[in-house]
C-alpha cells in the first residue's frame, strides 16, 4: 500500500501534464476533424494561458471560476484566426499557422505588463489533480456527443472532400469556422491549466516544441477519432519517463523514433475506425461463411 | 554614417546565412514537396561535427568546414531514405511527411543536444580566420566576407545547376511528376538522394558559418535557422534560388536595423511579420511562380 502511494507521489505529476497535454491534441484534433492543419492551438493556448493568469492573480479569484473566461478568450481568438485564415489553401494555412506562433512569441515578450516579458509570470495557485481529471471527463463527453452529431458527420463529409460536401447542401467555412471555435475554447483552456500545472510562465512556454508535439501526438493516437488524440497524448507524455529507466539521457529520443515508426508502419494511428471496422467485417464475414457451411453440412436450406 | 553602413554589412553577414539555410530548405520544398521541419538539424550537426574536427582532430578551419557541408549532406540523404522514402513508395501527402520529419527533429535535436551537453559550444580562437580588414573606416571580420562570399558562390552554382544544367531539368522533372520524369529517362532515386544531399550541405555550410559567427554550436543554431530560412524561402519565393538569397539577404538586414534603429525586443518580429504577411497576401513570394490547380 506505502509502495502505491510512493508510485503515486511520483508520478502525479505526469498524469497532470498528459491531462494538459490531451487538452491540447484534442484542439489540434477539433480542426484536424474538419480538414485542416493548423499549428495555432498554441496560440489560443497561451491566450488562456496570460489572460487566466492575469484574472487570478489580480482578482484573487479562485481559478476554477476563472477557467471559463480563458476558454471564452481562446474561442474569441479563434474566431478571429477563422475569419483571416480560411480564405487561404490548406497547406498555406498550415504555414500561416506557425508563422502565428513565431508572433506570439514576440507579443508575449513586448507586453511585459500582461505577460512577465522576458522574466515571465509567477504563478502560486495549484489546482487538485481530482479537477483536472474531471475537466477531461467532461471534454471525452462533449467530442462523444459532437462525433455522433449532425455536426460530426458533417466534419467528416468536409474533410473528406469539401468540394463534394458543398454539393450535397454543407458548408464547408461555416463547419470549418466552426471547429475554429471549438478547438479555441478547448486550446485556451488547456492552457491555462497549463498555467496552473506550471505556476511559471515564460515565453517560451507556449512556442513550437508544443506545436510539434501536439500534432505528433494527435497523428500518432490516431488523427481519426478523438480518443486517437487523448491516447496520444497520453503515449508522448509517459513514454519519456518510461524511457528514463530503460535508457537514461535518451529519453526525448524514444517520442521521435516511435512516431517515426507509428508513420512507416501504421499511418493512421493507433486508434483507427477504419482498420477496426474492417477488421469487424472481416470476422463477420468469416463468421457467416462458418456459419453457412455449417447448414450445408447438416443438410438445412 | 559609419554604424549605418556596418550595420549594413552585419545585416548582410547574418543575411547571407539565412539565405543559405533557406536554399537548402527551398530545394527540398520546391523539388521534393516535402516542408522538412528536421532540416534545421542538418545544420545544428554539421556544426557539431566541424568543431569536432577542430577540437578532437585537430584539423585546421579549410579542412573543417568541407567536413561540416559533407556531414550535413550525409546526414540529409539518411533522413530522407529512412523516413520520406518509404511514405514515397506509398503515396502519401504532405502531411505525413511533415509528421515523419517532426519525428527526426525530435530524435536528432535531443541527441544534439546530448552531444554538446546541452550547453552552447564557440569554435576556439584562432580555429577560424580571424583577421580584421578595413573598408575605409569601418571593421569587416574576415569571416564575414567568407559568409557574404559563400552565399554568393552557392546562389549563383545552384542557379546555373538548376535551371541551366540536365541535372537541373531532371530534379525539376522529379519535382513536377516522378512517374512522368522515369518515362522521359531519368532515374528518380538517383536524382532525390542527390538532391537531398545538396539541400543538406548548403543547410550545413550555413550551420557551419553561423555556428563559428554566432558562438553558439547547439541545437538551438538549427531551429533559429530554421526558422529564419523558412521565413526567406516563403518571402522570396520557393522555386526561384535567386529570390530566396534576396529575401535572406534582405531579412538579414532589417533585422538588424531594426535592432539598431527600433528595438531589439522587435527583431525577430518583423522578420515573422513579413512571413505571416506574405502568407496571407501573396503565398508565392516576390519572385515564385504562381501555382496553379486543377479541380
Amino acid at each position: 500500500m506505502q509502495a502505491l502511494g510512493d508510485f503515486w507521489r511520483a508520478y502525479q505529476s505526469t498524469v497532470a501534464f498528459a491531462i494538459v497535454n490531451a487538452f491540447f491534441a484534442l484542439s489540434t484534433y477539433a480542426v484536424l476533424s474538419a480538414g485542416i492543419l493548423s499549428f495555432a492551438t498554441v496560440t489560443y493556448a497561451a491566450m488562456g494561458g496570460f489572460v487566466g493568469a492575469r484574472l487570478v492573480l489580480q482578482s484573487g479569484l479562485d481559478p476554477m471560476l476563472l477557467l471559463p473566461a480563458a476558454a471564452g478568450a481562446g474561442a474569441l481568438l479563434a474566431y478571429i484566426v477563422a475569419l483571416i485564415f480560411l480564405r487561404l489553401e490548406s497547406h498555406w494555412m498550415a504555414l500561416a499557422s506557425l508563422a502565428l506562433i513565431l508572433i506570439t512569441r514576440v507579443v508575449v515578450i513586448n507586453v511585459p505588463s500582461v505577460t512577465g516579458g522576458v522574466n515571465g509570470l509567477s504563478l502560486p495557485v495549484k489546482l487538485p489533480l481530482f479537477v483536472l481529471a474531471i475537466l477531461l471527463a467532461v471534454a471525452i463527453a462533449v467530442f462523444y456527443r459532437l462525433s455522433v452529431s449532425w455536426f460530426g458527420i458533417a466534419s467528416r463529409a468536409v474533410r473528406e472532400d469539401p468540394a463534394v460536401a458543398s454539393s450535397i447542401g454543407i458548408a464547408p467555412r461555416r463547419i470549418q469556422t466552426i471547429a475554429f471555435v471549438i478547438s479555441g475554447a478547448v486550446g485556451g483552456l488547456g492552457g491555462m491549466l497549463l498555467a496552473l500545472v506550471l505556476q511559471f510562465l515564460s515565453p517560451d512556454t507556449y512556442f513550437v516544441n508544443i506545436a510539434f508535439t501536439m500534432i505528433a501526438a494527435v497523428v500518432l493516437g490516431g488523427s481519426y477519432h478523438w480518443i486517437g488524440a487523448i491516447i496520444g497524448a497520453a503515449v508522448f507524455t509517459a513514454l519519456p519517463v518510461i524511457a528514463q529507466a530503460i535508457v537514461p539521457h535518451f529519453q526525448e529520443v524514444a517520442n521521435g523514433i516511435v512516431l517515426l515508426l507509428i508513420m512507416i508502419f501504421l499511418p493512421r494511428g493507433l486508434i483507427d475506425p477504419r482498420a477496426i471496422r474492417l477488421r469487424r467485417a472481416a470476422h463477420g464475414a468469416s463468421a457467416d461463411a462458418a456459419r453457412g457451411a455449417a447448414r450445408i453440412v447438416e443438410g438445412k436450406p | 554614417m559609419e554604424l549605418f553602413l556596418e550595420q549594413l554589412i552585419n545585416g548582410c553577414a547574418i543575411g547571407s546565412l539565412y539565405a543559405m539555410f533557406g536554399l537548402g530548405f527551398g530545394i527540398v520544398f520546391a523539388t521534393l514537396g516535402i516542408l522538412n521541419a528536421a532540416h534545421g538539424s542538418y545544420a545544428s550537426w554539421a556544426a557539431i561535427a566541424a568543431l569536432a574536427a577542430v577540437e578532437q582532430l585537430k584539423l585546421p578551419f579549410i579542412v573543417a568546414l568541407p567536413i561540416g557541408v559533407v556531414a550535413g549532406g550525409m546526414l540529409a540523404v539518411l533522413v530522407d531514405q529512412i523516413a520520406f522514402q518509404p511514405l514515397r513508395r506509398r503515396g502519401s501527402e504532405m502531411l505525413g511527411a511533415l509528421i515523419t520529419s517532426i519525428a527526426f527533429w525530435i530524435i536528432l535535436d535531443n541527441l544534439a543536444g546530448t552531444a554538446t551537453g546541452q550547453q552552447s559550444l564557440s569554435f576556439p580562437r584562432g580555429s577560424y580566420p580571424g583577421t580584421m580588414f578595413r573598408l575605409g573606416d569601418i571593421p569587416l571580420p574576415a569571416m564575414q566576407v567568407i559568409t557574404i562570399a559563400a552565399m554568393l558562390i552557392v546562389t549563383v552554382s545552384l542557379h546555373l545547376l538548376i535551371r541551366h544544367s540536365r541535372f537541373g531539368a531532371a530534379m525539376r522533372a522529379v519535382g513536377w511528376n516522378q512517374t512522368a520524369a522515369a518515362l522521359g529517362g531519368v532515374n528518380p532515386r538517383h536524382v532525390v538522394i542527390i538532391t537531398a544531399f545538396i539541400a543538406g550541405a548548403t543547410s550545413g555550410l550555413a550551420g557551419v558559418l553561423g555556428g563559428i559567427t554566432t558562438q553558439n554550436v547547439s541545437f538551438l543554431l538549427g531551429e533559429g535557422l530554421l526558422l529564419k530560412g523558412f521565413a526567406a524561402v516563403v518571402v522570396g519565393g520557393y522555386d526561384d534560388v535567386r529570390g530566396t538569397a534576396i529575401a535572406g539577404v534582405g531579412l538579414g538586414i532589417l533585422e538588424v536595423m531594426t535592432s539598431q534603429y527600433l528595438s531589439s525586443g522587435l527583431r525577430d518580429g518583423i522578420t515573422y511579420a513579413l512571413l505571416l504577411s506574405f502568407l496571407l497576401l501573396r503565398p508565392r513570394g516576390l519572385f515564385g511562380s504562381a501555382g496553379f490547380s486543377r479541380a
